[in-house]
């Protein structure tokens, strides 16, 4: 079977087209094209020089392309992933500033001599702590940066996710289709 | 100046084959009615016997997708058939609307042919290349 008829299979996968039809126009194709080599005639010649848009413009113009989806759906699609999109580079931006800032807000620290509790910004021991031991404090402030580590991590895999959802969707749309 | 001359010629040539492009792409589903109305035959046979009459240009893909749309809106009828003890092909014929649609086509072109003849038909020009 000749490039250009793979090529053509190939679209019509792509688009959905149902196999058995498919496989029905391939055959034609390839029967057609055989005739013409023998004849001195490329394919290029009898079919043209873009197999994709023949075999898109083909299936079109035969009616048996999938319905295709609502307006609707097609605006809606691109607005939840420009929304999605921009809530990640905002995260991504906040996280960064807040890292290049250098004033990390909380984080645990081990107190030898200390009492478990909450120590907030100031050094001021938690009222009801146990009265004595080797403890753990947990100090408000410098507990930000692994949450500011963290909030970078996922928004740096949110965009990757959103560069797919893009790749995507716009290998999903349908490319233009010749007039006849 | 000669150099211009040979472009000035060179851009009417494209310039026209466009329009003949153009001229065949409004009556191709006509010229393929008529083709298959004379006998059945699939895409390339009927590539080949329009050539044979000077339309040179079809090709390139243009059949086939016409075809697709003549199938789709029921003005042709095919069925599969070996070709000369080749492969089995798939041959087009004519439907009953197919037929009354060639009729029609035929008479539109025709008054149409005739209305631009009646503009063009007089007209005698000399050209001069410089």
């Amino acid at each position: 079977m000749s490039d250009f008829v793979e090529q053509c299979r190939s679209e019509w996968r792509r688009l959905g087209v149902p196999d058995s039809l498919a496989e029905e126009m391939a055959a034609d194709l390839a029967s057609d094209l055989g005739e013409a080599e023998a004849d001195g005639v490329s394919a290029e010649e009898l079919l043209g020089s873009d197999p994709r848009s023949f075999a898109a413009s083909l299936a079109a113009e035969r009616g048996i392309l999938p319905a295709a989806p609502s307006p609707g759906k097609v605006r809606r699609r691109p607005f939840v992933l420009v929304a999605f999109t921009a809530i990640a580079a905002l995260v991504l931006i906040f996280a960064a500033r807040a890292l290049l800032a250098g004033q990390p807000k909380a984080t645990l620290v081990t107190n030898l001599s200390g009492t478990l509790g909450h120590r907030l910004p100031s050094t001021a021991p938690f009222p009801f702590a146990p009265p004595s031991g080797p403890q753990r404090v947990f100090d408000l402030g410098n507990l930000s940066a692994p949450v500011e580590w963290i909030l970078l991590f996922f928004a740096i895999v949110a965009l990757g996710f959103a560069v797919w959802l893009w790749a995507n969707w716009s290998r999903s749309r349908p490319p233009s289709v010749p007039s006849a | 100046m000669r150099d211009k001359g040979v472009g000035a010629t060179m851009r009417d040539m494209v310039v026209g084959s466009q329009r003949r492009t153009e001229l065949l792409r409004g009556v191709l589903d006509l010229c393929l009615l008529a083709v298959m109305n004379e006998e059945p035959a699939y895409g390339y046979e009927m590539t080949k016997r329009l050539r044979e009459r000077g339309l040179a240009i079809v090709g390139e893909g243009s059949i086939y997708p016409l075809l697709g749309r003549l199938e789709r809106d029921g003005l042709v009828e095919t069925y599969r058939a070996a070709s000369n003890g080749g492969p089995m092909r798939k041959y087009y014929r004519p439907s009953s609307a197919g037929r009354l649609a060639l009729a029609m086509g035929v008479s539109e072109w025709r008054a149409a042919r005739d209305a631009v003849d009646a503009v063009l038909a007089p007209v005698k020009v000399e050209v001069i290349h410089e």
